[in-house]
């Protein structure tokens, strides 16, 4: 019973320090290296302004009340009922994509942005205009290495440069 | 607080010393832990409950019925599939919509790779509780691959708000089996690690084999669900016994130990790990081809969003999504989670938000195990006992 315990606690080191003689595995280097993520991938929302026909079912659907229609700035002469237009609050935005997924003409759209700092609560507020802008870059402080993340037999993931 | 001031009174022989364990950690998450401690052994615990309550009951009755899919999924973030699944099952049966067969089997599959990545974080922190930080970073690390995974189905890490009524949000990608494939291999492979390095290890052992046994009888009468019932010889399921989705066409054991002690719950864990890889090679291989969104919201989409859904398998939302009624009644639905039952009752009074939404969490159920199971036991018994339970403050607290 006791030499089987020795055994045991042996196997357990052994397992471990087998371990110690492989290269890091799964983790990412970020911001050094950065996921070059797949299309579909549930980022920040890019907003066209062209196509928008003002249906409001981005600002019904919102589960957080990120999305609110505005009125425009200034409002064209003569006027009566000027059409409101989405804008984003990211204080308040979950990714759920649920206005993505009920956009009707394709206006609003995920992109891959996700790793993005602002300095003010009120820079996170995008008015239909900075809306239609496109999200902001993020800030690296060099060029990050893009890689792609393939699952692996071997290690779990691996991190192929694109 | 009345109650407390009394405790410390009726100790005042001097002999019971009252130790107060967290809201500030030790391992004890956002809860607090009121042990009362004769030396070193626990005479009673008493777990105080509600650090991080958000009313989500509550909020639920002011938010639209779409709303409430990533709501539900807030309270157990490690374990949001089985929440968004219970709370769409009992909205489907109000609204009378049936899902076609190849959404029942995306939903399986997410479902089951959840469990497996809700286990591996249960399992992490019982590690890190007993003072094995390799366990912790390991199971941590072995998440990723299945996190991974799933971001690759539905476009999130954890909060992935996939499954909506009539369906799921987007189909598989085509080469997503032969990525399962290598992650489940791959689990496979470091399941025998974790069995040298953690399940065998005569340290874990002394720590977790016979402390805090659960008797099968008990573990019925307090209502304990999940793998903590599973432990003590209950071999109770809600996939077994309320199937739902594919869960009738798949063939799969429900994992039992008869033990009851913090070591039959981690090893039912494990279990469950190698049968939800079962789970998911069968759902890869049976999963049958069509639709993923019923057949009643797919015909009120416009022909854009329908040429759309058919060339990217991407579900749109159609208009009614934004204000969805359901009529009048009342439903309920339960999943089976990665810590036990999940269910969700809801009542509508055919407008707009439920009139009324009971969210009943596993968590919840498991926390009377505290002060049932922390008695007569070492003070260091408290972390063994509880990683062993898997339990999650905020799903608790809701």
């Amino acid at each position: 019973m006791a030499v089987e315990r020795v055994f045991d606690h042996l196997r357990a080191i052994a397992t471990g320090a087998k371990y110690l003689f492989l290269k890091p595995r799964l983790t990412l280097m970020y911001p050094d290296e950065v996921e070059d993520l797949p299309r579909g991938y549930r980022g920040m929302i890019t907003y066209n302004h062209e196509t928008c026909i003002s249906c409001s079912l981005c600002a019904m659907v919102c589960p957080a009340d990120a999305i609110k229609m505005y009125l425009p700035k200034e409002v064209p002469e003569g006027e009566k009922r000027p059409k409101r237009y989405p804008g984003i609050n990211y204080t308040r935005c979950i990714f759920c994509g649920f206005c993505v997924s009920i956009c009707p003409t394709f206006s609003l759209q995920h992109s891959t942005i996700h790793d993005v700092s602002f300095y003010t609560f009120e820079e996170q507020i995008f008015r239909p205009e900075e809306f239609a802008k496109g999200p902001p870059k993020p800030q690296y402080d060099k060029e990050p290495v893009k890689v792609r993340v393939i699952p692996d037999e071997e290690r779990g993931l691996r991190y192929e440069r694109v | 607080m009345s109650e407390f001031v009394e405790t410390i009174s009726r100790s005042e022989d001097g002999r019971f010393l009252e130790l107060l364990i967290g809201p500030q950690h030790p391992a004890s998450g956002h809860m607090r832990l009121v042990a009362e401690v004769d030396g070193d052994v626990v005479v009673s615990l008493r777990p105080n409950l509600g650090y991080v309550h958000r009313s989500v009951e509550k909020i639920a009755e002011v938010k639209k019925f779409l709303q409430i899919i990533p709501l539900v999924e807030r309270p157990s973030l490690a374990d949001t599939t089985a929440n968004n699944l219970a709370y769409v099952l009992a909205l489907e049966r109000l609204l009378g919509v049936e899902p076609p067969p190849r959404a029942q089997y995306l939903r399986t599959l997410l479902a089951e790779i959840n469990r497996i990545h809700s286990h591996f974080y249960g399992i992490g922190i019982h590690g890190v509780m007993i003072g094995s930080s390799t366990a912790f970073m390991w199971a941590f690390g072995d998440r990723e691959p299945l996190i991974h995974l799933a971001q690759e189905l539905t476009g999130a890490r954890i909060t992935y708000s996939y499954i909506i009524p009539g369906g799921v949000r987007r189909d598989m990608p085509p080469d997503f089996p032969d990525k399962v494939e290598k992650v489940l291999r791959y689990i496979e492979r470091r399941l025998e690690d974790y069995d040298k390095l953690y399940v065998r290890n005569p340290v874990v052992r002394a720590r977790l084999e016979g402390v805090g046994v659960l008797k099968k009888e008990d573990a019925i009468r307090l209502g304990i669900t999940g793998p903590n019932l599973r432990a003590s010889g209950v071999p109770y399921d809600v996939r077994k016994a309320d199937p739902y989705c594919a869960y009738p066409d798949i063939d799969f054991n429900v994992i039992t130990r008869e033990e009851g002690d913090a070591m039959a719950r981690f090893l039912v864990r494990v279990g469950e790990i190698r049968e939800s890889m079962k789970i998911i090679r069968q759902v890869l291989k049976k999963m049958p081809d069509g639709p993923i969104f019923a057949e009643k919201y797919y015909k009120m989409l416009p022909p854009n969003l329908k040429k759309y859904y058919e060339e990217t398998k991407e579900v749109k939302f159609p208009g009614i999504f934004a204000n969805l009624r359901a009529p009048a009644g009342e439903s309920v639905a339960r999943v089976e989670g990665g810590r036990g039952e999940v269910v969700i009752y809801i009542v509508s009074k055919g407008g707009m938000n439920p009139y009324r939404f009971r969210i009943v969490t596993p968590s919840f159920r498991n926390a009377v195990l505290f002060e049932h199971l922390v008695r007569n036991v070492r003070v260091a018994d408290i972390p063994a006992i509880y990683g062993s339970l898997d339990y999650f403050p905020p799903e608790a607290d809701r």
